[in-house]
């Protein structure tokens, strides 16, 4: 129950949520992001919320940034020379041979993050089962140290082929580097990932050399400034898999840090999901410019093995939420066939919705959200007084142009953006076998709680619980991040009883480079221990939890391959009676942060302050009277429609849904039957 | 092979007759629902599948149709197959007896080479779906390439006739009213080399259209039949209007472009061909009557791809990147004759179906140019430069198989230079990554390079083709087709060539051998196939190109110093 602070960097918005234990409180808070230099949004956001005494009490700051991700999207990252094995330069630049956009016979791949002439090749060769086929020519490594150096090189990444297999020659290359007199960062592909793929392993050591100088001042430069503050504790950072690293692991592996965004939310969601004994919840995470949305299962995101970012692959556990260009901002037009489509382009922070008087003249989802009235009489908690005629007039102009009047358009571009939203939802369980049907819907970000109950009708959905400061969701998730570490290697073995003592030998192995990292901080650390399996033949491969007893699996291959089979079935909807392979071993330690304690806040009993108003229900196909509550002032369970409003956020109950406050203080929806 | 008169095709089915009330909001999210349930096909199918060739290389279409053949929608898979799914289903359901021979449950497999417009090894998998059991609303159909249906060799590029290259399913019920029909599944095992694989891979298909007829019924009974039916009729004028919007701005005329193949596989004769695009409005007609007679090798391409191939560059230039449906067929026209190469009768050998097809994209590309330059690219390397291997581990003896398309460099269009990927036939697909073959295979990869001075010159340059040379560790079997071997591709506007494919192999004997097209060729262990792929055809004048790009080119060694001097004197 350790007091500590989260702060979550946004495109927009800087976001502040802090848990003192002293008065059991989660506070929050929200100042403007500053682009060129973060931690001073963030040192902003800690000053202005955040009382000295607390600071000093924290025990831990927990953060969520997109520096690492900015840099890379921008392009602005370190000087790489990359070392590749003789003859295989170009796999940065090939890739696979597939086109990002297929349909569009103009695309081209991208320049890739080293040019041609920083790609330098040394003679030597292993072999898929980690066997020399051709030793390392040490003399070749000093010439291209030079020629790096007459190129000022900041940093080196090294990815030879079937490195995963044996790390010998890039262990090799590193030290000769450094005999070479380099000083800069070197990254090794195999430390990077344990996983074969050469393109995939050589993009993602590449980003980690790219990012690696930005990411590391400018978490030495936030470390100083916190400390300035007073701040005594551990700092701590999300990880793109789930989870939080120290920034001085995050100084070594950077790449781990990269699409550590939207992680916050998927993880707050699970610990409410864990503290509320939801077994199937799926979240949808609505801000301005995208939507997210992920599957938690018995309290635990799904984690991928393997992503993309600005389409580059980046091999690393990845918490799977899925993003589509759709939110509060994007742009409703008539496209050249006359048909309305909504996004993916946005009005970002600038210009901005035509509602919010900004000088948008183009009509945004929340334009339609303000003229339907979803949005209440107009005063925003952020002290934006919505103008619904610049609304209005954004909306009639696409309107026109496919033969509907304000009202209808408006509510179409409601119902585009809900059904591609739902479609992303639909995906992602569905992927997983399941019904989303039977799934509780947990909404957040600026403009979630505003589509539930659209997107619930879309699924067909029952229930739908918007968590406390639903708004700020992301930097309440930072704040519950245990410590995570996790390393993989690929090694393709039948799954028989002969090749455990292999695993474990592996495992051994993996666990020791991740205790080689350091920062345990004295506690205690939980290993686990998954196995990827497929059926032999098989490419696509399912990650198995494994028991452990003392780091080694004492588990049988039997009861292994039931697990397998089992989950098989339940993904696939059939199993096979071919025999099963191990296709990669994963590690991973997680040293858990005290838990905290979660308390409602009192109900303040409100009166008068209900106003009354009409808006436009979905359900009902019409305008009617809303009730306009503020959320502080729910307790007994109220029926829709309403309109429920709080510092960061706006709900829209439509028709036919009752509210309720719950245990810690979340509003559960549930649907009835409409008279 | 009696030449007999042009046919005219509608590339798309009309609207239906009736008035369809739909308001467009209601189009946009049924739209929008049926390509997520195609997605989810595809990703059930990928995650089950058992061959490479499905779930690397992607070589397999997805897509959900209404009762009348038309297209709904698509998953971004392989546009060659995609454009042909219409013509299985239809073929496939009259051969078992028609509409009221089928039941809910039953699915069929079909792969007859002149319904599908593939070779044998394409087979087709449908699903009738039933609203409530009962309403016919529609089918969920995936084609995939199978490893092996017992050809007379795993891949072929000398059949003389259809017979030898496979088993053929022509329309039959693999599974009735639900139930597994046992009868044929034993035959389809025991006609392929890779019986474990290729029963792995149908039920992939099964289990991907049975997920999408799921997906499929729910946007039904969502929306309602009557709805749903009005939405689409709606869906398919948009994409109608948005290929006519494109077409009235390319001047009418009659143009003719013209490829070249180089051989028909059996004889050494090279083949020219013409294929005229007329544009009247915001029609356009793809002409093949021009096309010569039937081939006795395999580089016939049976009608179902001929349209498809019309329907792929069209929509690639003119659906604006978004996933085609039947809607953007319709401006399009297809004239052929029957008993010609690109409409062959039975038994015309057509297993190399797939050559002719991508040669005509790049054909009517080159037909387009004529009328506006700057529409198109320049030539590619015109071809996906394929290669199957086979044959039995030393260790163990056992058998194994493996296939994949290489990328070629791309042309230089107005727009830019041109990259190095896989055809457009073939957009979505991705090559092998290097450590998962040598994983599989026994083989040692010496490199995969971006070869020098093989893009063609101009303003703007073609695309390098690649080096990929492996290494055989054991005695292996390859059947390679390389088409433009002979043949350099195209530069536009004054734009120079690109270097034209080839395969060769280094024996162990320190004998060199040309290899384009050969089928079951022995390389001894020790032996190197060297893949050689071409590079993009260049556009408008070297002259033009800026210095400092040439100079860019130069210095990250794209191109050498002999070939700046020879191209690009001005910048010297």
């Amino acid at each position: 129950m350790a007091t500590r602070i989260g702060v979550d960097i946004g495109g927009t918005f800087t976001d502040l949520v802090y848990y003192d234990e002293g008065s059991g409180q989660t506070t929050e808070g929200k100042v403007p992001t500053v682009p060129h230099a973060p931690e001073e949004g963030v040192v902003a956001a800690i000053k202005g919320h955040v009382p000295p005494a607390v600071i000093e009490a924290a025990e831990f700051f927990l953060h969520g940034t997109t520096v690492g991700l900015n840099a890379l999207l921008e392009r602005r990252g370190a000087k790489v020379g990359l070392i590749a094995t003789e003859g295989f330069r170009d796999v940065l630049e090939i890739r696979r041979g597939d086109r990002t956009e297929m349909y569009n016979l103009f695309w081209k791949q991208p320049a890739p993050l080293v040019p041609r002439r920083l790609r330098l090749e040394v003679p030597e060769r292993m072999m898929a089962n980690g066997q020399v086929f051709r030793p390392l020519e040490e003399g070749a490594v000093a010439p291209i140290v030079a020629a790096f150096a007459a190129e000022d090189v900041d940093s080196i990444a090294v990815c030879l082929m079937n490195a995963y297999a044996n790390p010998a020659h890039e262990l090799r290359v590193e030290a000769l580097i450094r005999e070479a007199g380099f000083t800069g960062g070197i990254s090794l592909s195999h430390r990077i990932s344990g996983e074969y793929r050469e393109y995939e392993r050589t993009s993602t050591t590449v980003i980690d050399a790219f990012v690696r100088a930005r990411m590391s001042n400018y978490l030495r430069r936030l470390d100083e400034r916190l400390r300035e503050l007073g701040f005594k504790g551990t700092s701590l950072i999300t990880r793109s898999g789930g989870g939080s690293m120290t920034f001085a692991e995050a100084e070594e592996r950077p790449f781990e840090t990269i699409m550590s965004g939207p992680v916050g939310g998927a993880q707050g969601a699970s610990e409410l999901a864990t503290a509320l004994d939801i077994r199937a919840l799926i979240t949808a995470d609505v801000g301005g410019t995208s939507f997210d949305t992920a599957l938690i299962l018995d309290g635990a995101a799904q984690v991928l093995f393997e992503g993309s970012i600005d389409q580059m692959p980046v091999q690393t556990p990845w918490v799977d939420v899925r993003s589509i260009g759709s939110g509060g901002g994007s742009i409703a037009h008539v496209d050249i066939g006359g048909l309305m489509r909504v996004g993916p382009r946005s009005a970002g922070a600038v210009p901005g919705p035509a509602c919010y008087g900004k000088g948008g003249t183009e009509p945004a989802m929340t334009d339609a959200a303000a003229v339907l009235g979803m949005l209440g009489t107009g005063k925003l908690a952020s002290g934006i007084n919505l103008a619904f005629d610049k609304a209005s007039d954004a909306i009639e102009r696409v309107g026109a142009a496919i033969g509907q009047n304000v009202e209808a358009t408006a509510v179409g571009i409601m119902r585009i953006s809900a059904s591609a939203m739902a479609n992303a939802m639909r995906e992602v369980s569905v992927e997983q076998g399941l019904d989303p049907r039977e799934m509780t819907l947990l909404p957040f970000g600026g403009a979630g709680p505003l589509m539930a109950c659209l997107l619930a009708d879309e699924l067909g959905m029952q229930r739908i619980v918007v968590p406390p400061l639903a708004g700020n969701f992301s930097a309440w998730g930072l704040l519950g991040a245990d410590m995570v570490q996790a390393a993989a290697r690929t090694r393709i073995m039948p799954l028989a009883d002969e090749n455990l003592a292999f695993v474990n030998d592996i495992l051994t192995e993996l666990f020791e480079s991740i205790g080689g990292r350091g920062a345990h901080l004295g506690r205690d650390a939980e290993p686990s221990a998954r196995l990827d399996l497929r059926y032999r033949g098989q490419e696509h491969w399912l990650s198995i939890d494994i028991e452990l007893e003392d780091r080694a699996i004492t588990e049988s291959v039997a009861s292994i391959a039931d697990r397998f089979r089992a989950e098989y079935a339940r993904s696939f909807g059939s199993t096979m009676n071919d025999g099963i392979e191990i296709v990669s071993i994963r590690a991973t330690s997680r040293i858990p942060l005290p838990r905290r304690q979660m308390t409602p806040r009192p109900i303040e009993a409100s009166g008068a302050a209900e106003e009354a108003f009409e808006a436009y229900s979905f359900r009902l196909g019409k305008r009617v009277p809303f009730r306009l509550i503020d959320r502080a002032a729910i307790g007994e369970a109220i029926d829709g429609p309403a309109i429920v409003t709080e510092s960061t956020a706006t709900l829209y109950i439509d028709a036919g849904w009752q509210v309720r406050t719950g245990a810690i203080g979340e509003l559960i929806l549930e649907r009835k039957a409409l008279n | 092979m009696n030449a007999r008169s042009p046919i005219i095709h509608k590339a798309g089915i009309a609207r239906r007759a009736g008035e369809h009330n739909a308001d467009p909001i209601t189009t946009e999210v049924v739209r929008h629902a049926l390509n997520s349930a195609a997605n989810q096909m595809k990703r059930a199918l990928i995650r089950t599948a058992f061959s490479p060739v499905i779930y690397e290389v992607l070589d397999f279409a997805v897509a959900i149709y209404d009762p009348e053949y038309r297209l709904l929608a698509q998953a971004p898979s392989l546009p060659m197959f995609m454009g042909t799914l219409n013509f299985c289903i239809e073929a496939a359901v009259e051969a078992i007896g028609g509409r009221e021979k089928l039941y809910d449950g039953d699915m069929l497999m079909y792969n007859w080479p002149y319904g599908t417009g593939s070779h044998p090894q394409d087979l087709v998998v449908i699903m009738p779906v039933y609203l409530r059991g009962e309403t016919l609303i529609g089918y969920t159909a995936i084609k995939g390439h199978w490893l092996d249906i017992g050809a007379k060799d795993p891949y072929c590029t000398d059949t003389v006739d259809v017979f030898q290259e496979g088993t053929v399913y022509p329309g039959v019920k693999i599974y009735k009213r639900g139930e597994l029909n046992d009868d044929i599944y034993r035959m389809i095992l025991a006609n392929s080399r890779v019986p474990k694989a290729v029963a792995g891979d149908l039920d992939a298909q099964v289990t991907g259209c049975r997920v999408g007829a799921r997906s499929f019924l729910e946007v039904v009974e969502r929306y309602g039949l009557e709805s749903f039916t009005g939405a689409i009729e709606a869906m398919f004028d948009h994409g109608e209007r948005v290929v006519r919007s494109y077409f009235e701005k390319i001047p009418d005329g009659r143009y003719v472009g013209r490829g070249e193949m180089d051989d028909n596989g059996v004889t050494k004769d090279s083949i020219p061909f013409e294929i005229a695009v007329e544009v009247s409005g915001s029609n356009v007609r793809i002409d093949f009557s021009l096309v010569p007679d039937e081939q006795g090798g395999p580089v016939n391409c049976p009608l179902p791809s001929t349209i498809s191939a019309s329907r792929v560059a069209i929509t690639m230039l003119a659906g604006y990147g978004e996933a085609p449906h039947e809607g953007h067929f319709r401006p399009i026209e297809v004239v052929t004759r029957p008993g010609s190469m690109f409409h062959p009768e039975p038994p015309a050998p057509c297993f190399l179906y797939g050559w002719p097809a991508l040669q005509a994209i790049e054909v009517i590309y080159n037909a387009i140019s004529k009328a506006l330059p700057k529409a198109v690219p320049a030539s590619s390397g015109g071809c996906i430069c394929s290669v199957v291997w086979w044959g039995r581990r030393e260790a163990t003896g056992e058998p194994w198989a493996d296939g994949a398309p290489h990328p070629t460099g791309q042309g230089a269009w107005d727009g830019g230079d041109g990259g190095t990927m896989l055809h457009i036939s073939e957009s979505a697909t991705r090559f092998t990554p290097i450590e998962v073959w040598e994983a599989r295979n026994p083989w040692l990869i010496e490199c995969l390079a971006l070869a020098q001075d093989s893009g063609g010159a101009g303003r703007h340059r073609g695309g390098a083709g690649l080096e990929l040379h492996f290494r055989m560790l054991e005695e292996t079997n390859i059947t390679t087709v390389f088409e433009r071997s002979k043949n350099k591709p195209w530069g536009l506007e004054g734009g120079g060539e690109g270097r034209a494919n080839n395969a060769r192999v280094r024996m162990p004997s320190g004998e060199v051998l040309d290899i384009p097209k050969t089928t079951r060729f022995v390389v001894p262990k020790g032996g190197v196939l060297e893949l050689k792929t071409g590079g993009g055809g260049g556009y408008g004048p070297p002259s033009e190109r800026p210095r400092e790009m040439v100079e860019h080119d130069l210095r990250e060694g794209y191109i050498s110093a002999e070939f700046a001097a020879r191209h690009y004197p001005h910048a010297g």
